[in-house]
This record gives C-alpha cells, sequence and structure tokens, in this order.
C-alpha cells in the first residue's frame, strides 16, 4: 500500500493521509447524502434562497425590495453606494467519522494496520465532504469515547491532528460510546462508522441503533485485515487476543475451513441485518487498496440513490 | 532383583533428552497475536488436545524405549530367596514349628495344623533335613534334623495342644538355633499357628539366621463358636459361728461373636459338685457368678469352678485352693497399770480381715516361751524391759520373728542385748509452745508406702507433746522424724527379723496420733511388715514357677516330691540337696509333700492363661518382618555364595535381552505412531 507516500515532513499533522491517488478517484463521485438533514441540500446542491450561510459570496447593486439589514454600510460610507452583500446559499449537512481504535483495530499482516487504514480512510472521507463545505467531525472510541471533534466547517484541520496521534489501546465496546454518542448528535447527519466490529450481529445492531433512531444516514465500513478473512496462518501456535491477552492453542490447518465459515456467517448475518435496518455496510480488505473500496463503495452509493 | 552393570544406568539421563527437546519446543512455540479469538473460540479445539495426548503418548513410548535399553544394558538378574528355595539348587534345613498352644483346640485348629505339617514334610526334597519343633510358652524339639519324614511326621502326629500360652519368642529362638547350626545351604522356617495377637510381643532377638526364611502358615478362621472362659475367681471371707466361711464369685468371658447360652457354671469343692448356676454371657462380653458361701473346714480346700463344654475346653476350668486364714499372732506387752493405756492398741488391732491379727496381752514378766514360739510379733508398748527378757527377744528376732518398741517415759533397754536400732535419751517435752510433728516419711518403705500418693493420710496432723531422744545405731534406717529432726521411726535388721523403734507412745499421754485416721493403717502396715506376712495366692498360672522354700512347704523335710495333675511323680530336690522350683505346665492342682506318709502336703493350684483364649489373630507378615528383617541383603550374599549350575546363572541373567527386545520393538512402534501422527 502506497498510502503514505506523499506524506513529507513539516506538512500539517495528518496530511500524510490525503493520498492524492485516492482522492483523484473519489473526486469524480458525488458522494449523496441520503436526505436533507433540517431541510438543508446537502452537499452538491444548491439552496433555493440565500442568506442562510455566513460564507461571504459577492457584492450587488441594492434594488428596492431588498432587507435593508442586508445593506453593507462600511461600502456605503466609502463608495456612497447601495450595495448588499450576498452569502453563499449551500445547505450544510453534519458529517462525522465515528473511528474505532479499540486495540484490536492495531493489527495487520500486509504491511499496514487496520487503524492507518481506517485513518487514511477517514482523511479521504473528510476531506472530500470537507470538500463539499460540510461540517466535519470526528469521534474515536474503544470502550468509550477517546477524542471528539465536533462537526463543523473550520474543523478539517482538527479533525486530521486527531486522527494523526491516535493511538490504539483499549478494547474495544461499541454500546458505551455509542450510546454517549447519540446524545451529542442532537442534529441529524450523516455518521460513518469504521470499525472491525468485533461483537455478535445482533450486539452491533443493538450498539448502533440509538444514532439510528436520531434519523442519522449511517454508513459502516467493516475493517478486516486479510488474515482475519481468510486465516492463511500455517504454523501451530498460541494464538493470543489482542485486547484480554487469552491464549488458546490452534492449528491453523485445522481450524481454516470451520474459521473461515464462521467469519462468512458472521459477515453475512451483519450485512444481513445492515440492510434490514438501511444502514449501508462494506466490508474492506486492507491488503485491497483504499481507493478501490471507496469507488466501489461510492458506486453503490450512487447507484442506489438513483433507484430511490 | 540386582544389576550385573548398574553403572549403565548413568545412561538414564539421556532420558532427559527427549524431554528437553520437548521444552525447548514449547518454549519456541510462536505466540501469534490476533484481533480476537471470538471465532477461534467457537471451534472445539479437542482436536488440539487429542493431537497433544497422542504427542504425550509418543513421549512416553521413547522414554520407556530408552529405559528398557538402558536397563538391559545394566544386566538385570533376578534374585529371590524363596524363589532360590523353590526352583534352585542345594538341599534344605527346614524347620516346622508348630503351635501347641491351648487355644489350637478351638474347633478344628489342630487338625488342621497337623495336615498342613505334614504336608510341609511331605514336600521335602530327597536331600532336604527337617526338624519339629513343638512350642507355646517354651518350646521343645520333638525331632531334630533329619530327612527320615515318616518320624517327622510320627513326632508330632499323636500329640495334642498343651494349656499353655502362645509365645512366638522361643520357638523362634530355637529355630535360628536350629537353622544357625545347620550346615546345608537353604534354610527354611515353617511356623504353623493361629497366630493369636496375645502370643506376639514383638520380640527383637528372634531373628532367624541370615538368608533363613520365614513362611507362615496361618491356622484360623472365623471365631463363631461360643466359648466361655473363666478367668478369675475371688475370695470374700467371713466368720460365722466361729468358722470362717468363704463366697467365691467367678468371672467367665466370652471373646468370640457368638453368645453363650444354656450354658452351667459348677462349684466344685474337693471334687465334688456344690452348686450349679446358669451361665449366660453376650459376645465380647463377660459376666460374673457367685455362690453361696461354703466354710472352711481345713487347709488346702480343692476349690474348682467349671463351665460347660464349648468350643475350647481347656479353659472352662478354674482351680484355686483356698485356706482358712491364718492371723498374724502379736504379743502386746505392757505393764497394764495404766488405765486405757493399751485401750487404742488394742483396739486398732482387733479390726482388720486380711490379715486378721491375734493378740495377746503380757506383762514383762509373763511373757513366755511358748509366746514367742507361736507369736510373729512382740509390740513392746512403754515398758521396761530386763536383760533377761531382752535377750529372749533377740533370739526370738534373729529367728525371724518382729519387735516393735514403743517408747514411752518407762522404756528401757538392757544394754547386753543388742537389738534396738537406737539408743534411748530422756524425754523431751515439747508441752510448752508449739507441738511436736512428724514429717520427712519414708514412702519408699513399706510401712508408708500407702500413704505415698496425695491425700491418702497427713502425719503432719499429729501433736506430739513428748518424745524420747535417740540416737541411731549404724546400719540402721530412719522412717521418720519429728520437726526438730530427731527419728520418730527406726528400723534395724538383725538375723532374719526386723526391730522398729517408734520414740512415743501409742496412747494418749504424749500424742494425739491414736485419733488421727492414719493411727490403724500405721499400726497394721507395721504389723504386717515386721511379721514377713504376704497373702497366699489361691492359684498360680501355668509358666510360672513355685518356689517350695518359699512357701510353708519349707517346714518339710527333705526329699520332697510333686505330684503332677496327671500324677507323674517329680523330686523336688536333686542329688546335691539343693532344692528345685517347680514350673507349672499342667492343669490342676500340684501337690507338694514329704517322703513320710504322714508329713504336711501342699497344694497348688495351677490355672491356664486366660489371655490365650483371645483368639484375635495377628497379621503373620507381622512376625515375619521381626524374625528375617535385615537378613534378606544377607541372604542375597549366603545365596551369591552357593555356586549356580551354568543353566542357573543364564535364567537368572537372561532378563536383558527380554529388556532389549523389548526397547526396541517400542522404538518401532515410536517410528511407526510418529508417522502416523505427522500424517494426521
Amino acid at each position: 500500500m502506497s498510502v503514505a507516500a506523499g506524506h513529507s515532513q513539516g506538512a500539517i499533522p495528518g496530511a500524510r493521509f490525503l493520498d492524492p491517488v485516492v482522492l483523484a478517484r473519489v473526486g469524480n463521485l458525488e458522494l449523496v447524502s441520503r436526505a436533507v438533514v433540517d431541510g438543508f441540500i446537502n452537499g452538491m446542491h444548491k439552496a433555493p434562497y440565500f442568506g442562510a450561510s455566513v460564507d461571504f459570496a459577492e457584492h450587488r447593486g441594492y434594488v428596492p425590495g431588498d432587507d435593508i439589514r442586508r445593506v453593507d454600510w462600511k461600502l456605503w460610507a466609502r463608495t456612497d453606494r447601495y450595495y448588499v452583500k450576498e452569502y453563499e446559499a449551500e445547505s450544510n449537512s453534519n458529517f462525522a467519522v465515528l473511528l474505532d481504535i479499540s486495540k484490536s483495530m492495531n493489527f495487520g499482516t500486509t504491511g499496514i494496520t487496520k487503524l492507518d487504514y481506517a485513518r487514511i480512510l477517514t482523511a479521504c472521507l473528510t476531506n472530500l465532504v470537507h470538500h463539499q463545505r460540510d461540517r466535519v467531525g470526528l469521534v474515536t472510541f474503544d470502550n468509550d469515547v477517546v477524542d471528539f471533534v465536533p462537526s463543523s466547517a473550520k474543523h478539517m484541520d482538527v479533525v486530521l491532528h486527531t486522527l494523526d496521534r491516535v493511538v490504539a489501546g483499549r478494547p474495544s465496546s461499541l454500546k458505551p460510546p455509542f450510546q454517549k454518542m447519540a446524545e451529542h448528535f442532537g442534529r441529524r447527519g450523516m455518521l460513518v462508522i469504521v470499525s472491525d466490529l468485533y461483537e455478535e450481529p445482533d450486539a452491533v445492531l443493538d450498539a448502533i441503533a440509538p444514532l439510528r433512531f436520531r434519523g442519522n444516514d449511517l454508513l459502516v465500513f467493516h475493517v478486516l485485515d486479510k488474515a482475519e478473512l481468510e486465516f492463511g496462518f500455517t504454523d501451530a501456535s498460541a494464538f493470543e487476543d489482542i485486547e484480554s491477552g487469552e491464549q488458546m492453542p490452534v492449528v491453523p490447518d485445522a481450524f481454516r475451513k470451520e474459521y473461515q465459515s464462521l467469519v462468512r456467517a458472521h459477515l453475512d448475518a451483519l450485512q444481513q441485518r445492515f440492510s434490514a435496518n438501511r444502514i449501508d455496510y462494506t466490508v474492506l480488505d486492507t491488503s485491497k487498496p483504499l481507493d478501490h473500496a471507496l469507488y466501489r463503495y461510492l458506486s453503490s452509493r450512487a447507484r442506489m440513490m438513483k433507484i430511490r | 532383583m540386582a544389576f550385573l552393570a548398574p553403572l549403565f544406568f548413568v545412561g538414564l539421563a539421556a532420558l532427559a533428552i527427549p524431554v528437553l527437546i520437548h521444552l525447548t519446543q514449547r518454549e519456541k512455540k510462536m505466540v501469534q497475536q490476533f484481533p480476537s479469538l471470538m471465532f477461534v473460540r467457537r471451534i472445539p479445539y479437542q482436536t488440539v488436545r487429542r493431537r497433544k495426548i497422542r504427542d504425550l503418548a509418543l513421549l512416553c513410548v521413547r522414554l520407556a524405549a530408552l529405559m528398557l535399553i538402558v536397563g538391559a544394558f545394566a544386566r538385570p538378574f533376578l534374585w529371590r530367596p524363596d524363589a532360590a528355595t523353590a526352583i534352585g539348587p542345594g538341599a534344605r534345613e527346614v524347620v516346622v514349628l508348630l503351635d501347641q498352644s491351648y487355644s489350637m483346640a478351638y474347633g478344628d485348629r489342630w487338625d488342621r495344623a497337623k495336615a498342613a505339617a505334614r504336608d510341609a514334610i511331605n514336600r521335602l526334597g530327597a536331600s532336604d533335613r527337617a526338624s519339629v519343633v513343638l512350642f507355646s510358652s517354651g518350646a521343645d524339639i520333638a525331632l531334630r534334623s533329619t530327612a527320615e519324614k515318616d518320624r517327622l511326621i510320627a513326632s508330632f502326629d499323636t500329640t495334642t495342644p498343651t494349656p499353655a500360652a502362645t509365645r512366638f519368642g522361643p520357638a523362634l529362638k530355637v529355630a535360628g538355633s536350629i537353622l544357625a547350626e545347620s550346615p546345608l545351604p537353604r534354610k527354611e522356617a515353617i511356623l504353623i499357628s493361629d497366630f493369636q495377637r496375645t502370643g506376639w510381643r514383638g520380640e527383637e532377638g528372634s531373628r532367624l539366621p541370615t538368608g533363613s526364611t520365614l513362611t507362615p502358615v496361618a491356622i484360623g478362621g472365623p471365631v463363631d463358636k461360643p466359648n466361655a472362659t473363666v478367668t478369675t475367681a475371688s475370695l470374700a471371707r467371713s466368720t460365722f459361728s466361729e468358722q470362717e466361711r468363704v463366697t467365691l464369685t467367678a468371672s467367665v468371658a466370652n471373646r468370640t461373636v457368638a453368645p453363650v447360652t444354656g450354658d452351667s457354671l459348677t462349684l466344685e469343692i474337693g471334687g465334688r459338685a456344690i452348686q450349679t448356676e446358669p451361665l449366660t454371657v453376650p459376645p465380647e462380653g463377660s459376666a460374673t457368678v457367685t455362690f453361696a458361701p461354703f466354710t472352711l473346714a481345713s487347709r488346702n480346700v480343692r476349690v474348682t469352678v467349671r463351665a460347660g463344654a464349648d468350643a475350647l475346653a481347656t479353659d472352662n476350668v478354674f482351680s484355686l485352693v483356698v485356706s482358712p486364714s491364718a492371723p498374724v499372732r502379736i504379743v502386746v506387752v505392757d505393764t497394764g497399770t495404766k488405765t486405757g493405756a493399751g485401750l487404742y492398741l488394742t483396739r486398732a488391732l482387733s479390726i482388720g480381715d486380711a490379715p486378721k491379727f491375734e493378740v495377746t496381752n503380757r506383762l514383762p514378766s509373763a511373757v513366755s516361751d511358748e509366746d514367742l514360739r507361736r507369736a510373729s510379733v512382740v509390740l513392746l508398748n512403754d515398758v521396761d524391759v530386763n536383760a533377761a527378757l531382752g535377750r529372749r527377744l533377740q533370739r526370738f528376732v534373729q529367728d525371724g520373728g518382729g519387735l516393735f518398741v514403743a517408747a514411752g517415759p518407762r522404756a528401757s533397754w538392757p544394754a547386753e542385748a543388742d537389738l534396738l536400732p537406737a539408743s534411748l535419751s530422756q524425754p523431751i517435752d515439747r508441752s510448752r509452745g508449739e507441738s511436736a510433728r512428724v514429717g520427712a516419711l519414708e514412702y519408699g518403705h513399706p510401712v508408708f508406702e500407702v500413704f505415698r500418693a496425695p491425700r491418702s493420710g497427713d502425719f503432719s496432723s499429729a501433736r506430739f507433746y513428748a518424745y524420747r531422744s535417740v540416737t541411731a545405731v549404724p546400719n540402721t534406717q530412719v522412717l521418720a522424724r519429728f520437726d526438730a529432726g530427731t527419728p520418730a521411726l527406726i528400723e534395724r535388721k538383725v538375723g532374719s527379723g526386723h526391730v522398729m523403734l517408734w520414740a512415743s507412745t501409742l496412747d494418749l499421754s504424749w500424742s494425739d496420733l491414736p485419733l488421727k485416721p492414719v493411727f490403724l493403717p500405721f499400726l497394721h502396715r507395721s504389723m504386717v511388715h515386721l511379721a514377713n506376712y504376704t497373702e497366699p495366692s489361691p492359684w498360680l498360672t501355668i509358666g510360672q514357677v513355685f518356689d517350695p522354700d518359699a512357701s510353708s512347704a519349707k517346714a518339710q523335710a527333705s526329699g520332697r516330691l510333686a505330684l503332677t495333675p496327671s500324677g507323674k511323680r517329680l523330686p523336688l530336690e536333686d542329688e546335691g540337696s539343693s532344692a528345685q522350683v517347680l514350673e507349672l505346665t499342667e492343669q490342676g492342682f500340684y501337690e507338694i509333700r514329704g517322703q513320710k506318709a504322714n508329713s504336711d502336703v501342699t497344694v497348688v493350684a495351677s490355672n491356664v492363661d486366660p489371655a490365650e483364649s483371645d483368639l484375635t489373630a495377628l497379621d503373620p507378615a507381622e512376625v515375619v518382618t521381626a524374625a528375617t528383617t535385615g537378613t534378606a541383603q544377607n541372604g542375597q550374599q549366603v545365596a551369591s555364595d552357593i555356586p549356580l549350575t551354568p543353566e542357573a546363572q543364564e535364567r537368572s541373567q537372561r532378563l536383558w535381552w527380554y529388556l532389549l527386545a523389548t526397547g526396541i520393538l517400542l522404538l518401532g512402534v515410536d517410528t511407526l505412531f510418529s508417522n502416523w501422527l505427522s500424517r494426521t
């Protein structure tokens, strides 16, 4: 994986995650939000009126009927002409990535850990969304909320900085942090969950449900290492759970088929439950290029939006 | 088992190699970190465990193979003393020890014991020799070291159990001496017994010679047939119409698990049944039967208590000899002038049954030679003794009589007769101030022994207002002292008799001792001691020794004979006229009489040891271990000294071949096993 190749010393913290290849691929696609949040049109859709935004666009001459409150009096003082200030009027959507930084994410057999992969993914998505002038935010969690960057149009740097310094340390548990987050995401928006989801499908859905019930649009990226999917180990050894430290003697050759079938059943169960709850779910293999994964997801997302 | 080349056991260190490899592999085993064992945990890892168990088996197979190969190189060979006895070369010296105690008469034990002895003798080889030892409390060699089987069997075939008790120690010692003297290379003792617990006291000296073996043959079996044992009898004497009457109470025990019911207990006097009482004894229990009193008309009355027939008849009979109690005759010499002077003394000596005291009061001038001849003790109660009486008393004491002198204010002793243990001085008045008390008693002396225990009599409670100062002569023993240190009671042995000097009075004139509880036992013990009185035992136990010189038979003339219960006549004096003791070996009444027809007869009752009727058995291995401990190693040495045939040598050493073959076979199994494991 060459996702970090563009990183250079002295750059903005987190900037190394802005892989230009990835951005080039996903930049041609529309990240379409499923619903208008709080009556605004998300992303690239223009608002039907001015005024709701704080981003200054241009001045125009006063015409009768304009609200005199929007007259730029400072400009009048300099030019003795009446101008009215106009702003960018796109509707803004809240976008936040919920990034799992539990200990199990710090695993990788293909040269990149799941956490690094997830950070790149988060940075890419955030960058993409930021370029669409949506508010970006970030929440990192393990068995509790670790970092919370509220969604804001100015928080791109903060998000990148936070991503740069996350460290996987504690075991994961989805429900407690998600319950706490649901209380903070009062305004509907788009939430992207990036995790390895090592819990029972019902438990995962049960944990995510509070977020879904608040009307948020949920996207779930299930990040897994290739070894977790295929169990390609060869030597009999003691397998140690990274989070609990528990060890078990394992003969991979004897275990592989059963393991693969169990993982497949787990993924299928998650897919089935997320689909039933209208939650987008994608399994990302860290051995596959990130841009490819994003492209596939966003393509399917776009198709789904057209169908709707 | 021993080894010809034990140094090869150093090779056992090679056993550590597979183990170390195993451990090393364990240490190097990779620990693979994994995000979650969520799915791995769901897969049953029975497969892994089974694989580990199979590996463990493989390890065991390898270790076993290595051990067997090392063991084979160590060249083991078998050495078993009993095996050598059974199959090895050389003639045997066999000692058959046959228990002849009376417990062998229980049920069919004796027949089975003889059958076992016959079987042991019939198994003798042509070059073997055997001895037969019949033992009970002692051991007799019935036939010594012969190869004639018929004579060996005949030596015990017609015998019956004796009334003696079981003792394994003497039998083992006899067997040990026979085996030690034997020149034959292999020595064996066969102990045929019912192995009663009471017969084994852990005799440490009863060890067989080195290299000997002891084979126990237990003739036991269930103790389910009732057996009543008359264990003892007690006599209660009373006087009725100036005749002494005796009430006999017999104790009967039943040490079996079957109750004794419907039986009877008969009292026989002089061979005639007098009274029969029903007898019922619970299992593992005991009962007492009291018979009606009977009058003692003469000395040496033969009394027998007999229970009905049961599984063991020997212990059903209990014999005893009852004679009228002989009183201790005392001559009390006092002046008789002082009223009540001898009151307390007379009253104290009139009490008592064991023994009775027959008191004769005399004035100093009235003591006759007949009085001294009949008396056992003379008590001088504060009298002035003249020289003539002093000399007569001196002879009396030298002949074995006892003299008690109470030294009051009038007491004096002639200097011509050197008899008293102390010289008398002036009285010491302690009526003013604090009275004197007696302390520092010699509790080891028979007189004061009964006061030894706490709260058994307090002499210090008696107050003495005056006493005679005495000065002890050499070779005397001060038995009590006053608190001032002067002797209160002194004893001296003169000839065969004893003299005791009491430095105060025996009435209330100088002390209140007669009012104290200790007065009566003190006086009784003193008289019994001075009279050298011993309670005659109504019976003895088989195995004990009767000394005629210590009994009343001593007065008889020489040439005494003992008539045993079976009618044998045993002379009690050998040719040198030195007296012999009589060892009791039969059950019943022994008579000791002189050669003359009118000579006095002494009767001794002899009973079986009631402990022998307790048929509780011990583990024969206990006897075997004690008798052969420490001989095994030496036995090996002895065996190694025996020249073995080449075939025997090869036979005893070829174990290595099997070990090596098995080890190689295991290595082949190991190969197949490990290949199979690797495929799976």
